[in-house]
Parts: structure tokens; sequence; C-alpha cells
């Protein structure tokens, strides 16, 4: 009973993916099928709500999943980027591939199932399983518009993120092999304890799992794909892949890093500290030069990578509480950002800053959600993305992570810079023949729960660091 | 009573940037209705506040506090020392001028005075937090929305570029609004970049958990740490104040902003920066400084001069009175430097002085350049003769500037120098009373070119007085020159004690190093 206590939040997913199958079985293909993203959005809701209501704790499967307020936290996370994809992807989806709306559901449903094992998973094996279970429905999504956009790279897209990402669970995989080959335990928790944590062998296979991670996040040097896959998917489906995959690639590592490895910080840490600094350097650097703002937002993302990792590299509860803050803040500015760049482009047909021109009277409310992701993503003060950087470069000071804190602060004017040129894209020129672009009821719903989350917890931020805080603490102290 | 003063002073403008925004924009009487009310309530409630603050008593007054993170000691709190009455005036007086000589704005008003508030509730903020975080939060506010100000209604400046950096002009397009805005706005957050690292370091090295200002202060902080820090925040703060040679921001942008927002930040933004410096940088690391003023005091005399010499071969009249700002700027500093009451005083009464002059400057720059739609001065002259009330109060403005008696400009320009002297920085001294003297020559010199001599050519036919609303600006920020100039107490007798709690935690090492000394010799074999 305790096991199902644990697992009835995937479960319930589960189960609502199950419904989905029979039902778009059983409506005729020829049919709108566009209500089934409310239904997948509702039912996503339906549940998140249900997480306040009902407990989540628990052990299952001998140990290997444990549900704490650290799983639930990022539960809570992955089901509000659900809630949010399907509301944005809702009109995208019955519209381009309007026989085949039921699988793309299904697909992503999948790795949502994936992504809410994720953290709570304490045992390497279950860790990789949920991974893939992740990992493979989106390879499908990103190719899914293929054949029905002109000129797109959808194909190109999928095929970038599949290469990489089988890529990456090998290299994943080899590293697990080395590492638990030398520690003889796949538990999370025996780690510690384990003898062989700290040979070089198990180095060697640390350093192939930080690689496997670091393509799944787009950490630089393994970054390549991201610029490319978000310029060819689908744009509703990219504000989910740019976020919901990232927030569970850093659950995981911080269940293996923090939780297992917790003893052996200078096994794991500089490396990370320095990925950290290359991907912040890196990213914020090519991100300057992008015409194409999906790629600019791709690298900026890598660049958001890199904060996190320095949350991460400062091994303490504090700082793994700010990086689910850090995600939890970038998750909405990022799919916000996403959604509203999705919506100018439908509406001029390309994806450059010319798309955005005078949006702000064009469309005045979408030019102002634009305005705070954007200054959100630069860190400014009042949007959440600003408590977010400071709270990350704060941990990792008081870690006396004193070096990726200063390239942090010096590349975040850079950053600026670049959010502010898109900013001004959008104020400053004039819309010329571009006429307002329209919105659907679920897209409007979809920016405004970002709006209001990232102006929110901008305005109000003491929440969601409490709860961090008490998820960091379930995680980390509690033994 | 006074209990929420200083919440409903910060937080009127930002309500009213909130109200504006559920406003159409067809309703345009009713946007600067609201803008005007919210400004009206700030200067009501700083006058107010500049009242009840009880002299006698000193210290930190009408104290507010609101946990925001409590488990990061973070609080909005809230509290009025000497120097922020004076501060909190200077601040409602330009925005009030600032909103009526908006009123003719016709370009997307809404967004344009939703900005401004905001703008000046982040100015309020800094100059009356208590907690070091919510200072640079409010910082950032007052930096901020200058971007979207300055690239969406300002105006282009006609460079014709010439010299070896002909092509590199070219390339990035200098002059124009866009790249001033960016300008401005890059250069200011790399000093914020550097002010968040020092503020890190004060929170982590402090050990507190909190980042209240009286807290960090009492912290101790080992001296090599303060020689590394104050720089930081020197350099980071002193951006914003124009210090030299990170001043170059300052004339482009306020060359390119539309006239309310040249007003603002010459007139008070500037001037967060330089409050930075004194009441973060100074009174944080009193070691710290005192190894750096010698520094400190030769870049603001460099400044002085340097601002006086550059302001007198402009041609465009908005880079003239951007460029004094950068001298007068330095005054400001010097003072600070002296790390004496009457420098302080003087630095602090200069920022308001200053801060009232440049506005009025601006806004009857404003005029002209809505007239003539030019601001070449070398075109203009005679204007005397069709707009005889703003040529005396342009004329007005520039005697403050030069530093007449009986103007507000003289009097912080002699305690600034007083302090100088006392404290036996002759060399700062020397410096910044030839800049007093540059700077008559090239106010006088612009205001002849400008307003008298021959009649107006034919090319200036829409030439006028100013009219309704337009009076506003001059006649307020001009009663407040002549007002501060002949009757300086009112605000003395606030900055005073102000400067003297905030010195105190110097004075106080300064006595101990003189006691260490002393016993230093005792103990010598």
């Amino acid at each position: 009973m305790s096991e199902l206590r644990a697992l009835w939040v995937p479960l319930a997913v589960a189960a609502v993916a199950i419904v989905l199958l029979v039902v778009d079985v059983l409506t005729h293909p020829h049919t709108s099928r566009r209500w089934l993203g409310y239904f997948v959005a509702g039912a996503l809701a339906a549940i998140f709500c249900a997480t306040f209501l009902f407990p989540t704790d628990g052990r299952a499967a001998h140990g290997a999943f444990e549900g704490s307020a650290w799983t639930t936290s990022f539960q809570r996370l992955f089901l509000s980027a659900g809630v949010v994809a399907a509301l944005g992807g809702l009109d995208d989806v019955a519209k381009r591939t309007p026989h085949r709306v039921g699988e793309y559901w299904l697909a992503m449903l999948f790795s949502i199932i994936g992504m809410l094992i994720l953290p709570g998973a304490r045992d390497l094996v279950l860790l990789i399983v949920a991974f893939e279970l992740m990992g493979i429905p989106l390879y499908v999504l990103a190719a899914y518009a293929k054949t029905e956009t002109k000129g797109g790279h959808a194909a190109e897209a999928a095929l970038k993120l599949y290469l990489t990402g089988a890529t990456s669970t090998a290299i994943t995989l080899f590293g697990l092999a080395l590492f638990t080959g030398m520690t003889g335990t796949t538990r999370l928790d025996a780690l510690a304890g384990a003898a062989g944590a700290t040979t070089p062998l198990a180095g060697v296979g640390l350093a192939f799992v930080i690689a496997g991670m670091g393509y799944k996040l787009g950490m630089v040097p393994f970054h390549m794909w991201v610029p490319d896959t978000y310029q060819g998917a689908s744009t509703p489906f990219v504000a989910f892949l740019s976020v919901a995959p990232k927030a569970a690639g850093v659950a995981a590592m911080s269940a293996i890093f923090l939780f297992g490895m917790r003893g052996h910080p200078a096994h794991w840490a500089p490396v990370i500290a320095l990925l950290a600094i290359l991907s912040m350097v890196v990213g914020n650097l090519l991100a300057l030069p992008q015409t194409d703002l999906r790629r600019l937002l791709g690298y900026s993302g890598i660049a958001q990578m890199g904060y996190v990792l320095v949350a991460l590299a400062s091994n303490d509860t504090f700082a793994a509480g700010m990086t689910f803050f850090f995600l939890t803040a970038y998750l909405f500015t990022n799919m916000g950002a996403f959604l509203v760049l999705h919506v100018a482009a439908e509406s001029s047909g390309e994806h450059s800053a010319a798309s955005l021109a005078g949006l702000a009277q064009r469309a005045p409310g979408l030019a102002a959600a634009l305005m705070a992701f954007l200054l959100s993503l630069a860190g400014i003060p009042f949007v959440v993305g600003f408590w977010a950087k400071l709270y990350v470069l704060l941990a990792a000071f008081r870690a006396g992570l004193v070096l990726p804190v200063v390239v942090g602060i010096a590349l975040a004017v850079v950053g600026l810079f670049y959010y502010l040129r898109v900013l001004s894209a959008a104020y400053m020129s004039e819309p010329g023949a571009l006429k307002r672009p329209e919105l659907g009821a679920p897209m409007r719903l979809a920016i405004g729960i970002c709006v209001v989350a990232v102006v929110g917890l901008g305005l109000w931020p003491k929440p969601l660091v409490d709860q961090s805080l008490a998820a960091a603490t379930s995680l980390l102290e509690r033994r | 009573m006074t209990s929420h003063l200083l919440s409903l002073v910060v937080g009127a403008p930002a309500l009213a940037a909130l109200v504006l925004l559920f406003l159409r924009p067809e309703q345009r009487l009713a946007i600067r209705v609201v803008s005007l009310v919210a400004a009206t309530v700030s200067l009501l409630g700083s006058v107010v506040a500049l009242t009840s603050y009880d002299r006698a008593r000193s210290g930190f007054q009408m104290v507010e506090s609101y946990p925001i993170v409590p488990a990061l000691g973070i609080h909005l709190t809230f509290a009025l020392d000497g120097w922020g009455g004076p501060l909190l005036i200077l601040t409602s007086v330009i925005i009030f001028a600032g909103v009526l000589a908006s009123w003719s704005i016709a370009k997307r008003d809404k967004e344009y005075f939703a900005l401004l508030l905001i703008l000046v509730s982040g100015v309020y903020g800094v100059f009356v937090t208590q907690d070091l975080l919510v200072f640079f939060l409010f910082y950032e506010i007052a930096v901020l929305p200058m971007y979207l100000l300055i690239g969406i209604w300002g105006s282009s400046h006609e460079v014709r570029a010439e010299g070896p950096f002909r092509r590199a002009w070219e390339f990035f397009s200098v002059g124009d609004k866009q790249y001033a805005a960016m300008k401005l706005t890059l250069m200011l957050l790399v000093g914020s970049a550097a002010i968040l690292v020092a503020i890190f370091a004060l929170y982590a090295k402090a050990g507190a958990r909190s980042f209240d200002l009286g807290v960090l202060a009492s912290a101790h902080y080992s001296p090599e740490l303060q020689v590394v820090l104050f720089p930081l925040l020197w350099l980071g703060f002193g951006t914003l104040a124009g210090v030299f040679p990170f001043h170059t921001w300052s004339p482009d942008g306020h060359a390119s902003a539309p006239t309310a927002v040249s007003m603002l930040h010459a007139g008070v933004l500037m001037k967060l920066g330089a409050f930075g410096v004194m009441r973060v940088g100074m009174v944080l690391l009193p070691h710290g400084a005192r190894v750096w003023v010698p520094v400190v005091g030769a870049v603001a005399a460099v400044n002085v001069l340097y601002g006086a010499f550059c302001a007198m071969s402009q041609k465009d009249l908005k880079y003239i009175i951007a460029y004094s700002s950068v001298s007068h700027m330095g005054v400001v500093m010097l003072g600070a430097a002296t790390l004496t009451p009457e420098g302080w005083n003087g630095a602090v009464f200069q920022m308001v002085a200053h801060g009232i002059m440049t506005a009025l400057f601006f806004a009857m720059v404003g005029l002209v350049y809505e007239r003539a739609h030019t601001r070449a001065v070398a075109k203009m002259g005679g204007f005397a003769t069709v707009m005889p009330g703003v040529a005396a109060f342009f004329t007005l403005a520039c005697l403050s500037s030069l530093g007449l008696p009986g103007t507000a400009g003289f009097v912080s320009e002699f305690l600034v120098f007083l302090g100088a002297w006392r404290a036996g920085h002759y060399l700062w001294a020397i410096p910044g009373v030839l800049g007093a003297f540059v700077t008559a020559i090239y106010v006088l010199r612009a205001t002849r070119a400008i307003f008298w001599g021959e009649g107006p050519s034919k090319e200036f036919h829409d030439l006028g007085e100013a009219r309704g609303t337009e009076w506003a600006a001059p006649i307020v920020l001009g009663a407040c020159v002549v007002l501060f100039g002949l009757w300086p107490r009112i605000l003395l007798d606030h900055i005073d004690p102000g400067s003297a709690m905030h010195l105190e935690r110097l004075l106080r090492l300064e006595a101990i190093e003189r006691v260490v000394s002393t016993h230093a010799e005792g103990f010598k074999p």
C-alpha cells in the first residue's frame, strides 16, 4: 500500500495515457480531436491539484523509488509544464497534424511519466529506465511535424536529437557500468559508504556519466544539438523540450551527485563547475550573433543551464534548493518566451527579430508578457528570473565558488544585451505591414499561467523559496 | 500617522503605473491626471516626511519592515535618515515638474507615463530602504526603464562622423537613440554587476545572514577585504554617478532622452550613484574608503575639470548640459571623498542643488528644441525676444550652475571646497574652483548664443513663449533654486545630522587608529 502511495502520481498519469489511447482508437480519425488537448491539460491540472491533497511520500520497489518533498516538488513542476505545453500546443497540433492528434499527446504523457519517476529514483537502474522513458517519446515528438511543414527541418531536428540522445545514453550507461563495477552497488544511498567510489576507475565512470548527462542538458561542450533542434522542431513542442527534460536531467544529476556522491565532492564538483563556466561563456557569447530567435533562445538556454550547474557544484543543501528554484523560474519563463515567439511567428511567418517588429503596438499584452519573460531570462528584479540568478549565485558564493560567480554575473550583462535587442524589436521598431497576431483561448491561458508565475513569484518569492528549501532538506538532510 | 508614510511615497507612483495599465490609450487626459495625482501624493508625502522628521532625535525614523525572504534575511525595510528627506524632496519636485513637462507627449503616452512612474518608484526606494539587497532591487528598477524611455521616445542626434574613428562611429550608429539607450543600459549594468559581487561578499563575510545595512555596518570586515571591495562599489555605483572615465554613457543618454527623462536622469538618477558610493561604499567599508579616497578625490577633480572643458567644446545644446552634469557630479564625489562633515553636507546638498538646476536646464532646452527643432547652438540666436520667460529661467539655471551666491549651487560648492580645504586636500580644491570658473565661461557663452544678440532668423518661425503646463517645470524648479539658495538651512538642518551619523563609524575608526599608533609609539624600546 505504501508503494502505491509513493507512486500514485506517475500511475495516475499512466492511467490518463491509457484512457487517451482508448479514446483515440474509438473516435473516428477524421473528426476534429482538438479537444484531446484540453483533456490532457485538464487531467494533468487535476493531478497537479491532487498532489496537494494526497500524500506522496514513502518508498517503493524496495527503496528504488522514494517519494519525498523533493520528488513531489519536481513532480509538480513537470505536471505544470505538461499543462502549459498541452494548452500552448493544442491548436498547433490540431492544425498541423489533424489526423495524429492522439498519438502526440500520448507520446508527451509517456515522456512526462518518465520525468515523474526520475526525481524519486534512488537506484541507478530505475534512474536510467526513467530517463529513457522520458527521452524516447521526445525523439518522436521532435519529428512530429515532419511532413506537414514546408521547408521545415523537423527531420533534421529529430535525427540530431535522436543521435545525440542515443549516444549520450550509451555513454552514460558505460560510465555507470564502470562505476557500479567499482562500487558494487546500484543503490544511490549505498554509494556514500561504498569502498570503491573513490577509485580512479570509478572516477572515469563518473566522467562518462557527466558527459552523458551533459548531452541531455545541452552543457558545453555537448551542446551542438540544442540550437538545431530548437530551430527545426515545432515551437510549442520546443517550449516543452527546452525546459522539462532539462529540469529532469538536473534532478537526475542531483540524485547521483548531491545525494549519492555527497561525501566525495572532490571527485565531481570541480568538473561540473568547469562545465558550468564553459556553458555560461559559450552559451552567452554564441547567442550574440544569432538572428533566428529560436537559436538565440537555444544558446541562452545553454547559458542558463550553466547557472544551474554552478549551484549544483556548490554541493550543499541550500544550493540544491536553489537549483530547484532556478529550474521552476526557468521553466515558466522559457516556455512563455517560446510560446510568445510562436504566436508572433505564426502572424509573420518567420522566427527572426523582424517577426516581433512593433509587437507593442499590435498586441500590447503579448509584448508586455514577452518583456516579463525576457527580463526574467536576463535576471532583472521584480520578475522571478532575478531571484533565481541571485539565489544560485549566492549559494555558490557561500560555498566558496567565487570564479563561477564572477563569470556568471559578468556574462549576465552580455545576456542582457541580446535579450534587450529582442525587446527593442518588439518595442522600438514600427509594425509596418505586420498584422495583429491571433491567439486562441488555450494559448492565452498558457501564456497567462507563465506570466502569473513569472511576475507573481518575482514579487513574492517566499513560498517558492520555502518549498525549495524543504525539498532540498528532504533530499539531503533526512537520512 | 507617519507609520506608512514612506510606503506611500514609494508606492504611489508604482500603484499609478498599475492603474495606467487598465486605461485605454485614448483616455489621454485620464492618463495624465493619474500620473499627476501620483506625483502630487509623493510630493506631499515627501514634504510631510521632511517636516515630521525629528531632527533633535536624528537617526532612523518612520521605520517600516516587511519580510520578503526571511530565510535569507531579506526584508523590505524603509526608514528615513537625515539625508532621506532632502533627497525625497528632490525626486518629488523633479517628477512633479517632469510629468507636467511631458503633458504634450503624443506617442504611446500610456506606456511612457507608466515607465516614468515605475522608474521614480525605484528612485524613492533607493533613498529610503535600509536593506542592501532591496536597495539593489530598487536601484535596478530605477536604471532599466531608461532603456525603453530613451529608445522609444528619445531623439537622435545628427552626428557627422569625422576623424580616424569615422567608420567605427558609423558602424555603431553613434548618436542614434537606440545606440545611446543600449550604451547607457549596458554600462550601468556592468556597474551593477560589480555592485552585486561586492554585495555578495559583504553578505557572506558578515556571516550574519542578513542584508540589513545596520547589521552589515556593525560587521567586521578585514582591512584587506575592504581595500578590494571598495573600488568595486565605487566604480559600480560611480558609473551611474558619471565618474571619469565611466561617464561616457551620460552625454549620449541625456542628449537622446526625451525632456522629462533627461530631467529625471541627470537630476536624480546620477545622484543614486553618488548616494550609493557614500551610503554603501564609504559607510560599510570605512577602511577601504580611507585607503581609496586619494584616488576618488583625484578622479573627482578630473571629472570637474574634464567635464567642464568637454562642455565648452560642444556644439549641441543638450550635450553642453549633459557634460555640465558630469562636471557637477565631480563636485559631489569630491565632497564625498573629503570624508568630513562639511564635505558630505556639501555633497548631499549639491545632489539636490544640481538635480534641480539641471532639471531646469533640461526643461528649458526641451522647450527650445520643441520649437526650434534643432539642438545646434550655432543656428540659434536672439531667442529672448520671442521667449523671454524661457530665457529668464535658463539664465537662472546658468547662474546656479556657475555658483552665484543666492542660488543653491553656491551653497553646495562652497561647502564642498571648504570641506576639501579643511581636510587638507588643496590639490583637489584648486581644480574644483577652476572648474567652477570654466563653467561660468561655457554656460554664459551658451546663454548668449541662444537667447541674446540678433533676433531669430526666419527659419525659426514658430518660436513662442511657454504655454500652459509648460510653465509648471520652470516655476517649480526655479522657485526651488532660489529658495534653497537663500535659505539652505531647511535642507542643511536635515543633512547635517545625517552626515554626522553616517560619518561616525569612519571617525571612530580614525580615533582607534590614532590610539593604536600612540600606543605603538609608547611601546617603542
